[in-house]
């Protein structure tokens, strides 16, 4: 054996080992993304949503919960006001400049912004959706009003998310969402002489949609590549 | 050549910021000069692919980065260092570099050794499990450089990586941009000139969203021979020197 072939890279062996024993374990949920998004890197910007934090999480199931109660107390749906208010704040804290400290290194990587940012809002959309609709079941009032919430919810978050992104702020954006959804109650009340006519009424879900439509056309194009971060 | 310019324009509003710069790299460290406002930060910004031009044309591997496809290509062999990185402060070290290997698309078994490995070069090596929020400016810095790093890019891009940095790290910054300038293209803004002379093989000096020199660091400090331009260094005579003629 001669002098070249007998040296050992001592840096490349303690890469091996560092690598080893720095090594970060995915946990169940970030592999099961992983798997379905076929995406490691997207599964990894998912599982760090922070409206999909446990913290996060707990203080919305806690709202709904309140919600739940004044409802079995009252009689009024309040579940149906809470959860898109809930839902609205949660998507514009799921991704954007607005929270992404890193926003500008972000977008020059290969896993596109634009997809993370897809991947977290329907995450968190879907999560609220499932609580919402738990707590609806839990607060026994009628099917109208149980579902009632899931079309306006929609207009909301989509609202949020479209101001979050245009002010590079989550919290505008959730305010915007929040705010947007009290007005729309309160007007309605003031038109139809009813609490509940923002949940109930029919002839809003064209609008509640178009609300919905707009704010994702505004996002899609707030976010496109050619705009960047200028 | 990695890096192909024609005619690169970017405005804001009527304001152009980098104004019609041609311009080509190949492997190397090449030094971005200028004074404040000059269009270092823009044009570092549409090399990264983060920013588009107004007009004009890039080439980056060979390929163009206004076609999705290729932009993606280009981005997984791609490693930049914007001025105002930005961290997440409940991240480690590892967990931050690892995050961005993984939106780079690296193959997820090569991840822990180029992290590690990653962290090692920047000298990090005891900090790794520490969270961002506990470590110093310099060597959040550094963790910006890291996760540059890790993919073994062919295009790097570097808005003032030495800010910040004190002088033992700066001289180690600057052998790992030597080091990397062997493979790859390594394009570094900064405001510091000694940085420039001790580290870049070619030099651009960029005024008011122009070039308005190219060459080596000596050319550039053969500009400032024999001239009453301002400067403690020859260096930084010739970057008078060349900055004064072009705004005369």
């Amino acid at each position: 054996m001669n002098d070249e072939e007998g040296r050992v890279d001592l840096d490349r062996v303690w890469a091996g080992v560092a690598a080893q024993v720095w090594r970060r374990t995915p946990g169940s949920v970030e592999r099961t993304a992983g798997r379905l998004l076929r995406s490691p890197g997207l599964a990894r910007a998912l599982v760090t949503t922070p409206s999909l934090l446990l913290g996060w999480v707990a203080a919305s199931a806690v709202v709904l919960a309140a919600g739940i109660l004044a409802t079995r107390g009252t009689g009024t749906p309040y579940v149906a006001f809470v959860a898109p208010a809930v839902a609205a704040a949660g998507i514009a804290y799921s991704y954007g400049p607005g929270i992404d400290d890193a926003w500008e290194l972000s977008c020059s990587m290969a896993v596109s912004n634009r997809m993370v940012l897809l991947v977290r809002a329907l995450a968190v959309f879907g999560l609220n959706t499932v609580l919402g609709l738990a707590a609806s079941a839990a607060s026994g009032v009628a099917l109208t009003v149980t579902f009632g919430w899931l079309v306006p919810m929609t207009a909301m978050c989509a609202l949020a998310l479209a101001v979050a992104t245009l002010a590079r702020s989550a919290s505008v954006g959730a305010a915007a969402g929040v705010a947007g959804w009290i007005i729309t109650i309160l007007a309605r009340q003031e038109t139809a002489g009813r609490l509940t006519a923002a949940v109930t009424d029919s002839m809003l879900t064209l609008p509640y949609l178009a609300v919905a439509a707009a704010g994702a056309a505004v996002v899609l194009f707030a976010t496109r590549t050619s705009r960047g971060t200028s | 050549m990695n890096i192909e310019l024609t005619d690169l324009t970017r405005k804001f509003g009527r304001t152009p910021a980098v104004a019609g710069v041609t311009m080509t790299a190949g492997a190397g460290v090449l030094g971005l000069l200028g004074p404040n406002g000059a269009g270092k930060t823009s044009l570092l910004r549409m090399l990264a692919t983060v920013m588009p031009p107004s007009s004009g044309r890039i080439r980056l591997l060979d390929r163009d980065p206004g076609d999705s496809a290729q932009r993606r290509e280009i981005r997984r062999r791609l490693g930049y260092v914007p001025q105002n990185l930005g961290y997440y402060p409940g991240f480690t070290v590892v967990e931050f570099i690892e995050y961005f290997a993984l939106l780079k698309e690296m193959p997820a078994a090569d991840i822990p050794r180029a992290v590690a490995a990653a962290v090692e070069r920047v000298g990090l090596g005891d900090k790794a499990r520490a969270k961002l929020r506990t470590l110093s400016g310099g060597m959040l810095r550094r963790v910006g450089i890291a996760q540059a790093i890790v993919n073994e890019p062919e295009l790097l891009f570097l808005d003032e990586p030495t800010a910040g940095l004190d002088p033992e790290h700066r001289m180690m910054f600057r052998s790992l941009l030597r080091d990397l300038g062997q493979r790859a293209t390594v394009v570094v803004s900064t405001h510091l000139v000694e940085d420039v002379g001790a580290a870049c093989a070619r030099v651009a000096l960029m005024d008011r969203g122009r070039i308005v020199f190219q060459g080596t660091p000596d050319e550039l400090t053969d500009r400032g021979e024999g001239s009453t331009a301002a400067g403690d260094a020859p260096l930084e005579r010739g970057y008078s020197a060349v900055l004064a003629q072009a705004r005369s």
